[in-house]
């Protein structure tokens, strides 16, 4: 599904990311843990090319998007990605967010676009928020909503860029139900958090990452359970 | 309703003339005429070769010499400042400048608010036109699209043939942009003051412009322009008369024009 | 204070006629203006620097140099060049739209870089294209910001519009001072006109107001 081979990035002289080589199998949920600065959050970004690639290859379902003269909005169409704050469109409602990329990219019917919208609203918990804009919305809901507009381009990956850092503790636990109910369907997920408890539970895999590197990889329970590298126990110690 | 609107309008002039008298405070004293070479404050626009304009960038021209020769043999110094043309007569109605030297014509409308001296200059307006054009007389330029200068005499005499606020009559801030209309094909013709059309068709032959007169039009005479009841009125008159018969005025006259002045003519003027 | 109303009153159909023609020049010079400008302030926005270099030229040369400066040019220089003869009102137009278009352009520049990055990154994740994102979620939002400066620059071109008095197009300034040329007073036509341009000025702000709660409450 998506195999990332000696990937680099670099903003400038600074080296975010050091050779990252990996590979995510479909319906896998893989779990990105680390302190911050180790690259987590840009090797996610890479991974639909939100940041160029320096060097290196990441092929998505066999389709390297380093690669200059791929198209990578039709890519993108099948990768969802989750931010931290939401990035919701403040001038459109919530029905109004998750039908404009389904209408205006895959070109869909407004009908079909509202009924499928409608749909995933009530999926994720918030169909009598239809017609609100987002500024009425608590934080929680907003993911939720964005979670539900990535859906609604029917992607084969979503990405999660920590999204639940910006939420205040008690609306954590409505995200993470959402994405686990999804995980649970049977979606490829690739999410950079720092929820443990959902790493342990959900994932497939977690990699632990640090200074650039993918320093670790494994099974939750046994790279929280016997993680091998230091630099991992140095880490888990701390927040766990 | 009216009176309500005449008092808005009154504050609002009030309000505008508070501001135009703050940012006036270096003309020296304009009244008390002691004989201590008095500095006079003299509007101007100079943009009137070569009765007034620029070289670099001083204020040079037969009317600056003209008042600076007066305002001498009257007993003061003359600081001439260029205000332009329209601000010329706000600076006069409001005492902020002691007298006006603009190639001015003397007319009764402008006598009901100014005084004025003794003529020193006679003027005619004279006609512009292409080389190739057909107008040969001011009747001529009926149903024509002419440009003037905004509140000059050239305009009253386009206007007495065209209608007042006729939509043939292009006015400008200035005689060169008149003129650059003509040349750019905006309009048919230009009328001003004869020492303006002599001057530019000299200066620029290779604009392939030729002069008409008309002597229907009428004599006009040009005077220092006074506040309404300005107590320097007696003296440049004085001053003016003396230098026309020293010989001062015609040296100055031959001096701008190369030609000798009509004086005889300039004296039906009084 | 002697203030002669009865020759207001007398000019009163010429300022009329120079009111509506102001009227004129002030909407097609904002309607073209802001065009221009957006298309302007797009292109100076581009990633390649070379193609953007032009509209930045543009921007520096139209807010650098006076207006009065530019409508003397354009009614002497170019109109006469491409019409063979002047036109006050194709020159007048064009000189008001080039340089708003200037002072738009960076408004339009300001207000989409005022955005949250993340605005587009979210609609380039959705698979929009980068026209595609700025079309339906950068420049709506970006307009909304633009309202009030846009506002500003609208009645900055109303009262500049009164510069094209010096190529004697027949608007309400060169009526002002073709009045001033024929009674010799000056007060009454320039207060009459500062009056006209005020009210005109309001009339335009009160609109703009109205633009913007119906905006606020979408």
């Amino acid at each position: 599904m998506i195999r990332v081979e000696n990937l680099k990035k670099s903003f400038g002289d600074h080296e975010v990311l050091k050779d990252i080589t990996v590979s995510i199998a479909e319906k896998e949920v893989v779990v990105v843990i680390g302190p911050s600065g180790s690259g987590k959050s840009t090797f996610l970004r890479c991974l639909n090319r939100l940041e160029e690639i320096t060097s290196g290859h990441v092929y998505i379902n066999g389709m390297d998007i380093a690669d200059p003269k791929v198209n990578i909005n039709k890519i993108r169409e099948d990768v969802g990605m989750v931010f931290q704050l939401f990035n919701l469109f403040p001038h459109k409602s919530v029905l109004e967010n998750i039908m404009l990329a389904p209408m205006k990219v895959k070109k869909v019917s407004k009908e079909v676009a509202e009924e499928k919208a409608l749909r995933l609203l009530e999926k994720v918990g918030l169909k009598d928020k239809a017609n609100v804009y987002p500024e009425s919305l608590s934080g929680g809901q907003k993911q939720r909503v964005a979670i539900a507009r990535a859906l609604a381009m029917e992607p084969k990956v979503m990405l999660f860029d920590e999204p639940t850092s910006a939420l205040d503790p008690e609306m954590v636990g409505e995200v993470l139900e959402v994405m686990k109910e999804l995980a649970q369907e049977g979606m490829t997920m690739v999410v950079v958090t720092h929820e443990m408890g959902f790493a342990r539970e959900v994932g497939d895999r977690v990699l632990f990452m640090d200074g650039g590197y993918i320093v670790e990889e494994n099974k939750p329970e046994l790279l929280f359970g016997n993680p091998q590298h230091e630099r991992t126990k140095a880490f888990l110690s701390k927040v766990l | 309703m009216k009176k309500r609107l005449a008092l808005i309008v009154s504050l609002f002039l009030t309000f505008m003339l508070a501001l135009a008298g703050c940012g006036t405070s270096q003309s020296e004293g304009t009244s008390g005429g002691g004989k201590e070479m008095k500095t006079l404050k003299v509007a101007t626009d100079a943009a009137y070769a070569p009765f007034e304009s620029l070289e670099n960038g001083k204020i040079v021209g037969f009317d600056v010499d003209l008042v600076n020769a007066a305002a001498k043999e009257a007993g003061y110094k003359a600081n001439v400042v260029n205000v332009g043309w329209d601000p010329l007569f706000v600076e006069i109605k409001e005492k902020k400048s002691d007298l006006a030297v603009s190639a001015i014509t003397i007319t009764d409308d402008r006598k009901q608010t100014y005084d004025f001296s003794v003529p020193y200059y006679l003027s005619t307006n004279e006609i512009l036109v292409p080389e190739n054009s057909t107008i040969s007389s001011g009747a001529d330029l009926k149903g024509k699209t002419v440009a003037v200068q905004n509140a000059t005499t050239g305009q009253e005499v386009a206007e007495s043939i065209l209608g007042k606020n006729s939509p043939h009559i292009k006015k400008f801030k200035n005689n060169n942009l008149a003129i650059m209309e003509l040349l750019n094909g905006g309009a048919d013709a230009v009328i001003a003051d004869n020492g303006v059309v002599d001057t530019y068709v000299k200066n620029n032959p290779d604009k392939k412009l030729k002069i008409i007169k008309d002597d229907s039009f009428p004599m006009e005479f040009y005077g220092l322009m006074f506040p309404k009841g300005s107590d320097l009125k007696a003296d440049f008159d004085k001053a003016i008369q003396k230098l026309i018969d020293n010989g001062k005025y015609t040296e100055i006259y031959k001096k701008w024009f190369g030609t000798e002045p009509d004086l005889e003519k300039l004296k039906q003027g009084k | 204070m002697d203030f002669r109303f009865d020759l207001i009153a007398n000019y009163a159909p010429f300022f009329l006629k120079g009111t509506l023609l102001t009227i004129g020049f002030s909407v097609a010079s904002i309607i073209l203006g802001t065009i221009l400008g957006l298309l302007i302030g797009l292109g100076e926005m581009m990633r390649n620097k070379k193609l953007a270099a032009p509209f930045r030229v543009y921007v520096t040369l139209f807010r650098g140099t006076p207006l009065l400066v530019q409508i003397m040019i354009i009614h002497f220089g170019f109109v006469p060049l491409f019409i063979g003869e002047t036109n006050v009102y194709i020159s007048g137009i064009a000189a008001l739209s080039l340089n708003s278009a200037a002072y738009v352009a960076e408004i339009f520049r300001a207000g989409i870089q005022s955005l949250d990055r993340g605005q587009m990154e979210a609609a380039r994740s959705l698979g929009m294209t980068h026209v595609q994102a700025m079309q339906h979620v950068i420049i709506p939002q970006a307009f909304k910001r633009m309202i009030p400066a846009l506002g500003n620059e609208f009645i900055v071109l109303i009262k500049d519009s009164s510069l094209v008095s010096v190529i004697a197009a027949p608007e309400l300034m060169y009526w002002g001072n073709a009045m001033q040329g024929q009674y010799y007073r000056p007060w009454e036509p320039y207060l009459t006109t500062a009056f006209i341009y005020l009210i005109l000025t309001m009339v335009c702000d009160f609109l703009l107001r109205k633009l913007e709660r119906r905006l606020a409450t979408e």
